[in-house]
């Protein structure tokens, strides 16, 4: 935000939508981290937390979504304001996702994590730092509205991607001689398809940062784009 | 889109006191053009230069620059002002209809111009009204006071004077500013009809107006023109830091 508003009450606002947005966002890391930590430990207690944390996680969802709606009746923000609005607005969108794929891996985890263990686990962890970076960066983008970062997540995400083909290949090939362990192989490879999917949603926080930052338009398209355009 | 008002490099001063610098602009034909900014900063006086309605103050003149209304130099020695003002009517902050009926408010205009058939008259007046969307409301009491009628209803009155006439351009001065939501919401609507007939200037304080209302919108800032461009771009992305401080509510 750039100087304060005259009338304070919509600097209060906006304080305390960007706020939510932060303790949603670290929410959310926090899940996600704690749910490969419960993979990689097999610590069952620790996946069953983030299942029952996520709930926090969804009504942050449901108070930012209100109080962006709030912003725009009361206030009919424009410019930056309203960047910045309809920026958190979609951003807590992406989180809940997020937080979505982080109980999705800790169901699994927790499912592992009662059965023989698997060694194939520790090819996950790759994966998640790569998401974990993105995530990182695309929050710092908002944050800072960097558009620089926000706009360079797309390439970092392909190495991304590179690296869950590669695993997915070899936790595929595992499948053929899998000895009683397909559940847990075709439960990596479900986490390994989460964490691919966290960098996508990645991506779309630093698409939407650059559109909070520079009011640029980068989804679907390669090219710098105007207001209004793709 | 042609441009039905030429602005260009316009320098204005109250006697010693200069009010424009150097404004530039194109308002394009049959569109509507608001023009923003804090108070002073010059938009009222820049929307009188249009019509010279200026030159009735004394010590009151365009210093340097010159106004193209369809090509012709509003300030050519030869120019009937009287013409000038027939084409470019304008509408007041507080609505001052005549202390005459509702029928004679409108053709007023036509009455000086010297039309005197009847027919005309009445029919001038029947169009008028309809397009300034009051005559179902007042079709059936045209010759009962014009002060009778409410804020609302005087405004679009004073409209529809103004329309009568048949001019080019249409500029108002804070039209709505005396008016309730509901009645300026009408005023609104009808600007946006009007803009198919005529190039429409509005002077606002009123920002959701003018996002409402405008294809254009100028923000300007002690005398100067600091932002021109489309309403969207305005109010979603303005270019100047200032423009962005003043519609956000974040200025000084």
């Amino acid at each position: 935000m750039q100087n304060s508003h005259i009338f304070r009450e919509i600097d209060n606002s906006m304080v305390s939508l960007k706020d939510n947005v932060l303790l949603m966002a670290s929410l959310t890391r926090l899940n996600l981290e704690r749910a490969i930590h419960s993979l990689l430990t097999r610590d069952v207690d620790l996946a069953r937390v983030v299942i029952g944390d996520d709930t926090e996680v969804d009504e942050l969802e449901l108070k930012i979504d209100h109080l962006g709606m709030d912003i725009l009746v009361r206030f009919h923000p424009v410019a930056t304001d309203l960047r910045l609005v309809i920026t958190s607005m979609k951003m807590a969108c992406n989180l809940e996702r997020i937080s979505d794929h982080a109980v999705n891996i800790a169901k699994r985890a927790k499912k592992i994590g009662k059965s023989t263990e698997m060694v194939e686990a520790s090819v996950i962890e790759p994966l998640y730092s790569m998401a974990e970076k993105l995530l990182r960066d695309a929050l710092l983008a908002y944050t800072d509205a960097n558009s620089d970062l926000g706009e360079s997540l797309k390439s970092a995400d392909a190495g991304l991607d590179k690296a869950h083909k590669e695993v997915i290949a070899l936790l595929s090939s595992r499948l053929e001689n899998s000895d009683g362990r397909a559940e847990n192989l075709l439960h990596l490879i479900f986490i390994a398809r989460s964490l691919e999917r966290i960098g996508d949603l990645a991506v779309n926080i630093g698409e939407d940062s650059v559109f909070l930052s520079e009011a640029r338009v980068i989804r679907h398209d390669r090219k710098a784009s105007g207001p209004g355009g793709n | 889109m042609g441009t039905a008002i030429q602005i260009r490099n316009v320098n204005f001063a109250y006697g010693a006191k200069r009010v424009l610098h150097d404004v530039t602009l194109d308002i394009p034909d049959r569109q509507v053009t608001a023009f923003i900014g804090p108070s002073g900063c010059g938009k009222s006086t820049l929307i009188r230069c249009i019509n010279r309605i200026n030159d009735r103050i004394p010590g009151a003149r365009v210093t340097a620059g010159s106004i193209h209304i369809h090509d012709i130099d509003i300030h050519r020695p030869d120019l009937n002002l009287q013409e000038l003002r027939r084409r470019v009517g304008m509408v007041f902050q507080k609505y001052n209809p005549f202390a005459k009926s509702i029928y004679e408010n409108v053709v007023y205009g036509l009455r000086i111009a010297g039309v005197k058939n009847r027919a005309e008259l009445d029919d001038a007046a029947e169009k008028a009204l309809t397009s300034a969307a009051l005559w179902d409301e007042v079709k059936d009491r045209l010759h009962t006071s014009a002060t009778g009628l409410s804020g609302g209803q005087q405004q679009r009155l004073c409209i529809a004077r103004v329309i009568a006439t048949e001019p080019d351009i249409v500029l108002m001065d804070e039209p709505c500013a005396a008016l309730d939501p509901l009645a300026t919401l009408k005023i609104e609507e009808l600007i946006t009809e009007l803009k198919q007939k005529f190039t429409i200037v509005i002077v606002t304080h009123n920002m959701s107006q003018a996002t409402r209302c405008s294809d254009r919108t100028a923000f300007m800032y002690l005398g100067k023109l600091i932002e021109y461009g489309e309403t969207l771009q305005i109010f979603e992305n303005p270019k100047n830091p200032q423009t962005e401080a003043y519609i956000t509510g974040a200025f000084g």
